[in-house]
């Protein structure tokens, strides 16, 4: 990443937390200003619904237009993989000056350049390799490590976390293909673990770097947790990845270990997280109690399917609300760094989420035919209780 | 963490820009020394709810004969009250104005007491069939009482419950009680034309919101739903025989667009653009372009659209 873009995202990291603070009426309008000036930001940015309506319309044209030169030349062959990458490589080179020379970041505009820039470099790498009539094993290989290279090298140079995540799960696919790949998946989860939470906190690297080191480290942890599940393990989920017909886990004599991780690797991370206090590690410890859960009722019928779900939710509801009240309980509402107090989140995009979860699907209410006499709860399929109609 | 906001805090303080006791604050949250889960609880409450609905329903569905419907109704109706009574013990006094929320779980305690009533109507509705034929009318019912609760406890999410319940009576309304109302037009038309108009009627009520401020923080919840199912009936109707529909469209996605503009609410204007292009694409599309004329069209037009976009963002961006 350039110095400049660093450094401006280390401001744009002050200013967003200063209008958190002004949220929560914890500073005036007088203070903030007063930071938004001391913090100037430089780049040109664009908010959330600007920024995906200027994504979608980007990545449209540049396909469309790709299409076109496609349609008006008709190559046949190597030469559509060769027009494929020239463009891709075109996209990059936009990218750069985007976000070097114009100063762009968060505009949508330049991360839909370096989406689609990457995707016809890799998909045109894939087209020329297969016309050169490469083993599709080797192909699929070599086109699973240029993309986790590429998506790395955009992360690292353009600064988005999306591109570590998604560079992570094609290093884990890659990983797949090798005939050890459960054994290689645990092993790079955990090599790999310690380095991204030692980084993702790192005050030498700007904020976005910290989050893409975040966001790698969650693939990390899901890839380290699928490696151990007991229904993956009987599935051969990771083996069913690579190339040729998954061996049989089931009878294995590692079993143990499968059932010993499903169980302890859940309860580690909500551990860490609690100690270390770090949300990742408490919210991703949280999802795969739930998978642990849900592998639990694949394999142990302890009771029907409508108990575990009332119980479960019933639950997640007073545990939500014991949790609360432990927290309030404690001096200035709050116990072991943890609160219950919103602090200085921006609640209301979760707020909105909420509203339209409960305009789009509501489950009301929903008549039985009369033939059928038996009861069906759930959403109707446009608008809410329980409508059959549709809009 | 966030080492630079941490840094921020120690420097604004030195600065006398921020008090010792802001300072100290801002500054431990950034360091991580304070992390709030306030966000988990609410989605952990909200998952709750709909996790613990489908149990219920799945209860009721495979227990309806072995039950009992008298204990069935019973409990789902005790169930509902107890959380409807825990509501209204915790609720402030009613106001016409955005109240805060009593505690953590207010809101989301309403909406379960909601849909155990919703599930317990419908029960009743498919045991014991009181309305018969004319069964729809307990959706208007639920709407009514959904949006009764809402206001009274002060719920965005029970309103747009009671918005989207009503709008399914009346697109089951149309189907099943209206037929012959509506037998000069194709039950599709007749469809969009009630989302139209319940659309509108939407649209009407979060207009009225606001200058008579009775609930006027509802208007973005009933605006939003007003042109969401305005531009999805009209949207159903693209590519059909006639062009009105795909104009039809393009006013309306046009009209969302400068209201949106006018009020700076960016998410409805997005949408009312998106709706307007798609519009105007499906115009296009009916000359049959081709291929060629196609992706000429698309990558010049969304380019415009874009270089358009920018432009109302630095128009925007002084204010």
């Amino acid at each position: 990443m350039r110095p400049d873009g660093a450094e401006a995202d280390r401001r744009r990291e002050v200013r967003a937390a200063a209008r958190g603070w002004r949220r929560a009426s914890a500073i005036d309008d007088a203070t903030l200003a007063a930071i938004r000036a001391s913090y100037p930001d430089d780049r040109g940015r664009l908010g959330p619904a600007f920024r995906s309506l200027a994504f979608v319309l980007t990545a449209l044209a540049l396909n469309a237009a790709f299409f076109f030169v496609i349609a008006v030349a008709d190559p046949r062959g190597d030469a559509v993989g060769i027009l494929a990458l020239a463009f891709g490589i075109v996209l990059c080179a936009l990218t750069e000056v985007q976000i070097g020379l114009l100063k762009r970041a968060e505009g949508g505009i330049e991360a839909a350049s370096a989406f689609v820039g990457i995707a016809y470099v890799i998909g045109a790498a894939g087209w020329l390799m297969n016309e050169a009539h490469m083993p599709e094993r080797t192909l699929v290989l070599a086109v699973l490590a240029l993309a986790a290279a590429l998506l790395a090298a955009a992360a690292a140079r353009w600064g988005m976390p999306l591109c570590a995540a998604l560079a992570a799960g094609a290093f884990f696919l890659l990983l797949a293909r090798s005939p050890a790949g459960r054994l290689f998946w645990i092993a790079a989860a955990a090599a790999a673990a310690p380095l991204l939470v030692i980084f993702g906190d790192s005050p030498r690297l700007p904020p976005v770097h910290r989050r893409s080191c975040q966001a790698a480290l969650a693939v990390a942890l899901l890839a380290f947790y699928a490696a151990f599940n007991l229904w993956s393990w009987d599935h051969a989920f990771v083996e069913s990845l690579g190339p040729g017909r998954a061996p049989a886990l089931k009878d294995s004599s590692l079993r143990p270990l499968a059932m010993a991780g499903t169980v302890l690797i859940p309860a580690a991370a909500l551990a860490f997280g609690i100690r270390s206090r770090r949300r990742l590690f408490l919210d991703l410890g949280v999802v795969l109690a739930v998978a642990s859960l849900v592998t639990l009722r694949f394999y142990v019928h302890v009771a029907p399917l409508w108990l575990i779900l009332t119980a479960g939710g019933s639950a997640a509801i007073l545990g939500s609300l014991a949790i609360r009240r432990f927290l309030d309980s404690g001096a200035g509402r709050e116990r072991r760094g943890f609160t219950a107090e919103p602090l200085f989140e921006d609640l209301s995009r979760q707020g909105a989420l909420e509203t339209a979860a409960a305009l789009a699907s509501a489950p009301s209410a929903r008549r039985v035919p009369a033939e059928d006499r038996s009861f069906t709860s759930g959403g109707g399929r446009f608008g809410g209780g329980g409508a059959t109609g549709e809009y | 963490m966030s080492p630079e906001v941490a840094a921020a805090a120690e420097r604004l303080g030195e600065q006398g820009l921020l008090s010792p006791a802001q300072r100290a604050l801002f500054a431990r949250v950034a360091r991580g020394e304070l992390v709030s889960v306030y966000r988990e609880l609410r989605l952990a409450l909200y998952a709750g709810i709909l996790v613990a609905m489908a149990g219920v329903g799945l209860l009721v569905k495979e227990n309806f004969a072995r039950l009992g419907p008298l204990a069935v109704a019973t409990a789902l109706a005790l169930a509902a009250a107890a959380c409807l009574a825990w509501v209204q013990r915790r609720s402030p006094a009613f106001s016409w104005r955005e109240a805060a929320s009593p505690h953590l779980a207010f809101e989301y305690v309403l909406l379960l007491g909601v849909l155990l009533a919703g599930a317990d109507l419908a029960y009743v509705e498919a045991r014991f069939a009181p309305l018969g034929p004319a069964w729809p009318w307990h959706l208007l019912a639920m709407a009514i009482v959904a949006g009764v609760l809402a206001v009274r406890y002060d719920s965005r999410i029970v309103f747009s419950l009671a918005l989207s319940t009503f709008a399914a009576w009346r697109g089951v309304s149309v189907v099943l009680l209206e037929k012959a109302f509506w037998s000069g037009s194709d039950p599709a038309s007749s469809l969009r034309a009630n989302a139209v108009g319940v659309g509108v009627a939407f649209l009407l009520l979060g207009a009225a919101l606001v200058p008579l401020d009775r609930k006027a923080h509802f208007e973005p919840v009933a605006v939003h739903a007003g042109w969401i199912l305005v531009l999805g009936a009209l949207a159903s109707g693209l590519g059909g025989r006639s062009p009105a529909g795909d104009l039809g469209l393009l006013l309306a996605g046009g009209g969302v667009a400068a209201f949106a503009f006018r009020r700076a609410r960016f998410s409805l204007f997005v949408l009312g653009v998106l709706a307007a292009y798609v519009a105007l694409s499906a115009l296009f599309l009916r000359i049959d372009p081709g291929f060629t004329g196609g992706s000429l069209w698309f990558a010049l037009t969304s380019l415009a659209v874009l270089g358009g976009l920018l432009g109302v963002h630095r128009r925007l961006r002084p204010a």
